[in-house]
C-alpha cells in the first residue's frame, strides 16, 4: 500500500505526537518516512534593514538550531521503531508549498500530519498549514488530532 | 495499528476512488471496514406543500434504494478482498455529525474519505463535508484526492 511516508514537522508538541504516530503505522506497513522541516526564509522583522547583521546571523543560527533539533527527534524515533528514515530542511515562507513539494520531489505516496502545528489550536478549527495541504496535495493525507 | 476503518460513501466517483483504496489499506493491516452512506432527510424542494405525497414517498424509497446500492458495492469489493465488513445506512441532513457519531459507535480507529463528494470540485478545494469531518473528529482522517 503505502510505501513512503512523508512526515512534516514543526517542532511543536502536536506534530511530534503525529510523528510518532506516523512512525508507527510506517512500521505496521513497512513504509520507510522521511521527516521534512521548514524553515522562514524571511526575517520575521518588517524592517529587514534597520536589524543589525550580527543579530540576524544569531538569529539565523538559533533557528538552524531548532530545526536540527527538531529532525534529530523524528530521526531517533525512527531508528528507535526500526523504520527506515531520512530527514530533510527546506527553506520557504510557504510551508504547504515546501511540503507538497518535498513529498513529490522524494516520490512520497502519503502525507502524515497533525491537525494544527506551531500555532495552536486557538482561533482555528483547522491548522492553517495542513489546510493548504489538504487543499493542494495530490498525494494523500493522514491527519492526526 | 487501525483495526477498524470507516469508509463513507456519498455514492460519488471520488468516493469510489476512496473506497477502492480504504479497502486496499484495510487488506494490508488486516483490519475490517465499516460502510457507511448518509442520505439527505429533506428532498431537495422547497415547497414541501405542493408536492403530493405519493411523489415524496417515491423520492424517499429511490434514495434508500440507491443508498443500498452504494452500500452493496463496499460490501461487494471487501467480500473479495476477504475483509469483515459491516455497513450503515443513515437518514440525515448533517452528514459530517453522522460520520462522526457512527466511527464512534462502531468502534472505528480510522476515517478514510475522499477530498472531494458529489458537489466536486468546483467551487470548494476541499469538500465542505470533508473540512467538517477534519474540523471535529478526534479519530485520524486519511483524506485521498
Amino acid at each position: 500500500m503505502f510505501r513512503h511516508i512523508l512526515l512534516p514537522t514543526d517542532g511543536s508538541p502536536l506534530s511530534e505526537a503525529a510523528i510518532r504516530k506516523g512512525i508507527q503505522f510506517a512500521k505496521t506497513i513497512n513504509a520507510r518516512v522521511t521527516g521534512v522541516c521548514v524553515l522562514p526564509e524571511l526575517c520575521h522583522f518588517g524592517f529587514d534593514s534597520d536589524i543589525g547583521a550580527e543579530f540576524k546571523k544569531e538569529a539565523a543560527a538559533a533557528m538552524q538550531r531548532e530545526v536540527n533539533k527538531t529532525l534529530l527527534a523524528v530521526e531517533k524515533a525512527a531508528e528507535e521503531a526500526g523504520v527506515l528514515c531520512e530527514t530533510v530542511q527546506e527553506k520557504s515562507d510557504q510551508p504547504y508549498e515546501a511540503i507538497i513539494e518535498a513529498a513529490k520531489k522524494r516520490e512520497c505516496d502519503l502525507i502524515v500530519m497533525a491537525s494544527h502545528g506551531r500555532k495552536g489550536i486557538g482561533g482555528l478549527l483547522l491548522g492553517s498549514e495542513t489546510q493548504k495541504v489538504l487543499a493542494h496535495s495530490t498525494i494523500p493525507v493522514l491527519v492526526y488530532r | 495499528m487501525f483495526k477498524h476503518i470507516l469508509l463513507p460513501t456519498d455514492g460519488s466517483e471520488l468516493s469510489e476512488k476512496a473506497i477502492q483504496e480504504g479497502i486496499r489499506l484495510a487488506q494490508s493491516l488486516g483490519a475490517k471496514v465499516t460502510g457507511l452512506c448518509i442520505m439527505p432527510e429533506k428532498h431537495p424542494f422547497f415547497y414541501e406543500t405542493e408536492i403530493p405525497a405519493e411523489a415524496l414517498e417515491q423520492i424517499a424509497k429511490q434514495t434508500k434504494e440507491a443508498g443500498k446500492a452504494y452500500l452493496s458495492v463496499i460490501e461487494k469489493k471487501a467480500r473479495e478482498a476477504g475483509l469483515a465488513c459491516e455497513v450503515v445506512y443513515e437518514v440525515t441532513d448533517y452528514v459530517y455529525e453522522a460520520i462522526i457519531r457512527v466511527a464512534d459507535r462502531m468502534g472505528c480507529d480510522l476515517i478514510m474519505m475522499a477530498s472531494h463528494g458529489r458537489r466536486g470540485v468546483k467551487a470548494f478545494i476541499i469538500g465542505s463535508e470533508t473540512q467538517k469531518v477534519l474540523t471535529h473528529s478526534k479519530i485520524p482522517v486519511l483524506v485521498f484526492r
